[in-house]
């Protein structure tokens, strides 16, 4: 039995996995930057990520982007940890969009789902 | 509108009304202004020197706009009948109303005129359900405007209310004092904007909103039509219906926030303004013909909304499409899954019927190019993951135990799936026309995948499933004493033994061997099944049947849309045009507006359609129905890149020209002459004499 430690950091991790499994098929139709502002008490913590063709790039720049995301840091590392819902959050103004919100529902594709706990694969269970 | 409610909508913007325009809701009454399923306006209510007004007539000048003509007082007695109220009112970014009063009298007239406004801003799942809210309210009145609140954390709504003259604006609404002059009149115009607050930064609409503006709407409305072919043909009724469900369609578009200007069917009309996957599926198939963008957009977002992970509380597969999404307040506190939810056993595979189907009569080779990966990840989910039995059969049974849903079939209705003997099948569920979307699914998958990605070994594996399926179908689902297939294979692979509409969908799919056809439409246009308007959801004798029962009996113009288009298929171009002149009979009842569903009664017996007590109109489905019988009737079929017209139309109907049908081969005309005579009791009514 594995006792996993919860990742330090679930943004960073998501983030690095990103560039890691490249190029990504989900993200073949995701072509643009998004930014990330991710408060977290007075700091705000910043990700570029620049979408094409599936490539990722991720950088910590600050610059102008297509779509800029707001949230606190503490939701959106629940949410790349697949221990909160992204879509709810907006829904519920916890996570803000502006600008292309079709490049977010396209990264959407990437986000872990909850842990797995019930969830289990119905029939012939192929391991990932 | 029979229930005397009027309403207006844009989008899943929409306003629900009396016949004064009025609107005085209660947690679980369904009027009001609401916008992305919340209610931003629950009361709305005119007083003309404190007397409410009554009306003299409601004009429905478009989907989006309404004029009421009203005179003060209320009951027998008009207190003053020198004045003339008039409400115009259109739905945009909230809505607009004008609002004029005429004084017919030769004296100047005082008049208090005051609007009394307030919302519960409630979640359309509240309106339904009559939950009790959480967040707070509030209420300002500041230079000249009244602002409406709510707050539960970071889910701000808000209902702006502004007028173009002076008001003496509380809490409560606004008061306007003037004095009108001998025949002169007054007049101001009430805007009322629904608001998000973002972060403290104020929104006009939701960040997931793309309203139109206003006055585009005229001007889409009649490109919408001009695009559509155009339908000549003898029988009014038949006119008049097809311009009624053009219409109509052109209301139920919703533009989901990732799509821009593009559009997908909603549902309906008020509940369901938003994106589903089961009902934007079928109606795009249904008004492929007619109007093929509303396809390519119902694929796009269904396909980028597409599930990828394994989420027990919104029912979520890799590789599952969507039923629904919602972007209220419960959704967003996650105490409904909708964001979005995935229970649906039937999108998936329809998903991959729609891609083909789409190609074959558009020759848009790239969106399949576009969507390969999509439609390899819903022929994936049929194998990896519905088949919750281990049988090789699609069944459903919802992970989320608390507010998922329990049937995923279109039938979702708690006791829709019953033996002979009424007794309730148990979970998991296969319901047989699932079965046959997956047969056709594969079939479908298979042609794209030799013909467009080129992929020859994975057509080869789709074709010998299917293959197998329909073979193991054929022997497993068919009742061989009363020659049908069972409505379902219940959690113990038994089969669920009810006659039901159901079998109609198989002869759509394809699924059904040759041998068996014959039976199956012998079922469909028999007595226990056709009602002489149409085909029952579930055949009279069947225990639970019941001609009122929302899926147990009634009959639903969408599923004999789809039965009718099965007939064709098998080569019963006779019984299918039985089929298109009994709905589209009915359909002259509602002023070419068909219901949800009608009444199962025999024909012959109520003489009318008995439209079902709570139905939901216009529903998208239905207003697609005369749309794909006259698919049906037609014959029209894509051939490579022509348009084989084969028509079969029944006698009363005259004859018919579709012109200008958009498609792969650019725009084409097709005729024809009813000919195929039908049982006159249960056919058409006689077409209004020509001169």
């Amino acid at each position: 039995m594995s006792t996993r430690r919860k990742p330090a950091d679930p943004t960073a991790e998501f983030f690095g996995g990103l560039v890691e499994h490249q190029p990504n098929p989900l993200l073949e139709k995701a072509n643009g930057t998004i930014r990330f502002d991710l408060r977290e008490g007075k700091r705000v913590d910043r990700w570029l990520l620049s979408l094409e063709n599936g490539e990722v790039t991720v950088s910590r720049a600050n610059g102008d982007a297509d779509c800029v995301v707001r949230a606190d840091k503490a939701l959106f590392d629940a949410i790349a940890a697949g221990r909160a819902n992204g879509t709810a959050a907006r829904l519920r103004g916890a996570m803000t969009i502006d600008g292309d919100v079709e490049l977010i529902v396209l990264l959407r594709r990437v986000f872990p789902g909850p842990p797995a706990r019930s969830a289990r694969r119905r029939n012939g269970p192929r391991q990932a | 509108m029979s229930d005397g409610l009027v309403k207006i909508l844009d989008g899943n913007t929409f306003v629900v009304s009396d016949s004064r325009g009025d609107i005085e809701a209660s947690l679980t009454d369904p009027t009001g202004l609401f916008s992305f399923d919340t209610r931003f306006l629950s009361q709305w209510i005119l007083t003309v020197n404190g007397q409410r007004l009554t009306p003299l007539s409601t004009d429905d000048l478009q989907y989006f706009e309404t004029r009421f003509f009203l005179v003060p007082g209320t009951g027998t007695v008009y207190v003053d009948s020198k004045l003339s109220v008039i409400r115009r009112r259109a739905v945009g970014n909230g809505f607009r109303e004008e609002l004029r009063i005429l004084n017919h009298d030769e004296k100047p007239v005082d008049l208090t005129i005051r609007i009394d406004a307030g919302s519960d801003f409630a979640d359309l799942f509240e309106v339904k359900d009559a939950l009790k809210k959480k967040g707070t309210y509030s209420a300002r009145a500041k230079e000249g405007r009244l602002v409406l609140g709510y707050q539960r954390d970071t889910f701000t709504r808000a209902t702006d209310i502004s007028a173009t003259e002076r008001a003496r604006v509380d809490k409560n609404g606004l008061t306007f004092k003037t004095r009108i002059e001998a025949q002169d009149e007054w007049s101001t115009n009430l805007d009322v904007v629904t608001t998000v607050l973002e972060s403290g930064r104020g929104r006009e609409q939701p960040t997931f909103a793309r309203p139109r503006g206003r006055q585009n709407m005229e001007a889409n409305l009649k490109r919408w039509l001009d695009d559509a072919p155009t339908l000549e043909c003898d029988w009014d009724a038949l006119r008049e219906t097809y311009r009624r469900s053009l219409v109509d369609l052109a209301a139920l578009r919703f533009s989901p926030p990732i799509m821009g200007r593009r559009s997908l069917p909603a549902a309906g009309l008020p509940w369901f303004m938003t994106m589903f996957g089961r009902d934007s599926i079928f109606t795009s198939l249904q008004v492929l013909p007619f109007a093929p963008s509303l396809a390519a957009t119902t694929l796009r977002a269904l396909g980028e909304w597409q599930g990828t992970v394994v989420d027990d509380f919104r029912d979520e597969d890799p590789g599952r499409i969507l039923h629904e999404m919602r972007y209220g307040e419960l959704p967003a506190f996650e105490e409904r899954p909708h964001s979005p939810y995935y229970g649906c056993a039937d999108a998936t595979p329809l998903f991959v019927v729609l891609l083909d189907e789409y190609e074959r009569w558009t020759g848009d080779r790239r969106l399949v190019h576009e969507l390969e990966y999509e439609a390899r990840a819903a022929l994936n989910w049929i194998d990896e993951y519905a088949d919750l039995m281990g049988n090789g059969y699609i069944s459903y049974k919802r992970r989320n135990e608390k507010t998922g849903l329990e049937n995923q079939c279109w039938k979702d209705s708690w006791d829709s799936i019953s033996y002979h003997d009424g007794r309730l099948a148990g979970f998991p569920r296969a319901t047989c026309e699932l079965q046959g979307y997956a047969y056709d699914a594969k079939m479908r998958g298979a042609r794209l995948a030799r013909e467009i990605w080129k992929d020859e070994q994975f057509a080869g594996t789709l074709e010998r499933q299917a293959a197998d399926l329909k073979r193991r179908f054929n022997r497993d689902f068919w009742i061989e004493d009363g020659e049908y297939f069972a409505l379902a294979l219940d959690g113990d692979g038994n089969q669920v033994d009810s006659l039901s509409s159901n079998i109609g969908h198989l002869l759509w799919s394809g699924i059904v061997d040759k041998a068996k056809a014959k039976a199956v439409a012998r079922h469909l246009l028999g007595t226990r099944l056709y009602s002489g308007w149409g085909v029952r959801t579930l055949a009279e004798g069947e225990g639970r049947y019941n001609p009122i029962g929302y899926h147990v009996g009634t009959v639903w113009p969408f599923d004999n849309s789809f039965i009718a288009w099965g007939l064709r298929r098998y080569g019963f171009k006779e019984e299918a045009a039985q089929v298109a002149a009994g709905i589209l009979a009915a359909a002259d009842f509602f002023d070419g507006r068909l219901p949800e569903a009608f009444g199962g009664y025999e024909r012959t017996l109520t003489r009318y359609p008995v439209q079902y007590p709570t139905a939901c109109s216009p529903q998208a489905w239905s207003t697609g129905a005369p749309l794909l019988l006259l698919r049906t009737m037609l014959g029209l079929e894509p051939v490579g890149d022509l348009l084989v017209v084969d028509p079969a139309l029944p006698v009363g109907i005259g004859h018919i020209a579709l012109l200008d049908i958009p498609g792969r081969w650019g725009r084409i005309d097709a005729f024809g002459r009813g000919r195929v005579s039908v049982d006159e009791k249960k056919g058409l009514r006689e077409p209004a004499a020509r001169g």
